[in-house]
């Protein structure tokens, strides 16, 4: 008979709960919000478990808000452009006839592309003049009569970084010492999953580079490198597959966001090239002679023209250009 | 379920309105592919989407990915968006979902965390609270919740609830929407948002209590 009564109560009070959220948020019919106006004027009780409702409900709706970091629009846009690189790969998958042709004409293109990249690497005349960096909408790269390029208003580099490897511990612990090692814990945030670790980089490109350069002994334990350069166009990527730091520094270093695009290209078409030659030969021939190759063409970094400004802004506008935008996944 | 009948509660109703009015056009320069618009879309909810995926899942990491994950899920999708609800019900529905599932897969780990992070709180802001709870005409809550440690006290006590009732709490109290929206969203009956809602509130009140004593 007492647990009925207890019941009863309980119920009841679930109910008149029920109905003072409702009230509290204006979610009762006319005659239901009058028949709540009339037991909260007639009860103290009542009128006090209203007012205590209330106020939970007042500071849940106070809450601060939260805004979306930047890196969610990079982020929606670098899986829409992996997206639709993938789709693409499936479609070669299951069309292996066109597979190998795209494969006999990539063999026939390779000599020509090799020249292509070498030319824009390193530009057959002596480039002594150094690179004038000039204000101006980007991708207006123009020639230079006596030789050199001016270069347009920098685009700053934003991209991703995918790694894979099978000891996904001991790449995310190299990654992180080297983070630390160089002072970047700051610029980056970083996110945890169980089979990924994700690092957003905002920092200047020299702290990239000596982050690559720090990371450069972690490539031989990857499975996969793969760098998604973003371009101008939302969505749109270069994809860089079996990239190296090498490669990825020479990407970064390029102020002008054509070019960056242009050697981004190139170094695809090089790294898949060097991927569907039998036996990798051309492939560890680049790689064997990569310091050969690379380095004495290494692309001339942009300098000033005396009395120049890099940027074109004034000595108080903020170096916002400067930094650059990575997302490394290390993931298995 | 139709469309919600009631007129939702907007923090910012005017902007919002007239925000939601162009929805149709954008979404479909999203479906011929127009970059800017995808842009456009992804500026214009991200906030509001990540605001409630963080009240949700506490985590501003985790609730920046799932809101990267749900765009990506609404532009891959966006060709079968018919339209039956708004899209702003649809972007929800797919927010919501795909965060409860992460939360689903991840209980175990949160309850080990909050349990392991109990660490004793501010005495000024557990006493304002106290009051808060105690006096009828004690602090404004509203001024109150943007003191930090308040806002970490509230939002423990709401992880402390289960993911349904924290969830519809959320959508009513932060994003304010109606109860028909909220069904809609969640996919449940108009009765259950009014139980499971003044369950919530209650909950959450002995979760502060229970903090606070």
């Amino acid at each position: 008979m007492r647990k009925n009564s207890d019941k009863n109560a309980y119920n009841a009070g679930t109910r008149l709960d029920e109905l003072l959220s409702s009230f509290i948020d204006g979610e009762l019919t006319a005659d239901k919000q009058a028949e709540v106006e009339g037991l909260i004027a007639g009860d103290a009780k009542i009128a006090q478990r209203l007012r205590q409702l209330q106020t939970c409900q007042m500071l849940v709706a106070s809450l601060p808000r939260a805004e979306a970091p930047a890196r969610v629009l990079e982020g929606v846009r670098t899986s829409l452009a992996e997206k639709s690189t993938s789709d693409e790969w499936g479609t070669q998958k299951r069309h292996p006839r066109i597979r190998r042709v795209l494969a006999a004409a990539a063999m026939i293109g390779l000599a020509a592309v090799l020249v292509a990249v070498v030319h824009t690497i390193a530009p057959p005349a002596p480039t002594e003049q150094p690179f004038a960096v000039e204000g101006g909408r980007p991708s207006e790269a123009t020639e230079r009569p006596g030789g050199g390029f001016s270069v347009a208003a920098p685009h700053a580099f934003s991209g991703r970084l995918e790694l894979k490897a099978s000891d996904l511990v001991a790449v995310s612990a190299s990654v992180n010492r080297a983070i630390e090692d160089i002072n970047l814990s700051q610029a980056i945030s970083p996110a945890r999953r169980q089979d990924r670790r994700v690092y957003s980089l905002s920092c200047s490109r020299e702290d990239l580079k000596s982050l690559l350069a720090d990371l450069e002994h972690v490539w031989p334990e990857l499975d996969s490198a793969r760098l998604s350069v973003n371009t101008e166009v939302f969505g749109e990527q270069i994809v860089v597959d079996a990239v190296t730091t090498e490669q990825i520094t020479q990407i970064v270093d390029q102020n002008d966001l054509g070019r960056r695009t242009e050697i981004a290209k190139d170094f695809a078409a090089l790294n898949d090239m060097a991927a569907l030659l039998p036996g990798r030969a051309i492939a560890s021939a680049i790689e064997g002679q990569s310091k050969n190759l690379m380095h004495p063409l290494r692309v001339p970094k942009p300098a000033l023209a005396e009395r120049e400004d890099p940027t074109g802004r004034s000595p108080s506008q903020p170096e916002d250009k400067e930094t650059v935008h990575l997302t490394i996944v290390v993931s298995w | 379920m139709t469309e919600a009948a009631n007129v939702d509660v907007w923090r910012q109703g005017a902007a919002r309105r007239s925000s939601s009015i162009d929805d149709g056009l954008l979404i479909e320069q999203c479906r011929q592919g127009d970059s800017a618009a995808i842009e456009r879309l992804v500026l214009r909810y991200q906030n509001r989407i990540y605001n409630v995926v963080l009240k949700i899942c506490a985590d501003p990491d985790d609730a920046a990915e799932l809101t990267q994950e749900t765009f990506v899920k609404i532009i891959e999708n966006l060709s079968r968006f018919e339209g039956r609800s708004s899209f702003y019900t649809w972007a929800f529905r797919i927010a919501v979902n795909l965060t409860l599932n992460y939360c689903q897969r991840n209980a175990k780990l949160v309850v080990r965390s909050l349990d392991s992070e109990e660490e004793p709180y501010n005495h000024q802001a557990t006493h304002a609270l106290k009051e808060l709870l105690s006096d009828d005409r004690s602090p404004d809550p509203a001024a109150m919740a943007q003191n930090k440690e308040v806002y970490e006290i509230a939002l423990k006590a709401l992880m402390k609830l289960d993911d349904a009732q924290r969830a519809v709490l959320v959508l009513r109290d932060i994003e304010g929407m109606s109860y028909a929206r909220i069904a809609e969203v969640l996919g449940i009956e108009l009765g259950t948002v009014r139980s499971r809602l003044s369950r919530a509130r209650t909950k959450l009140r002995d979760i502060l209590e229970a903090i606070l004593s």
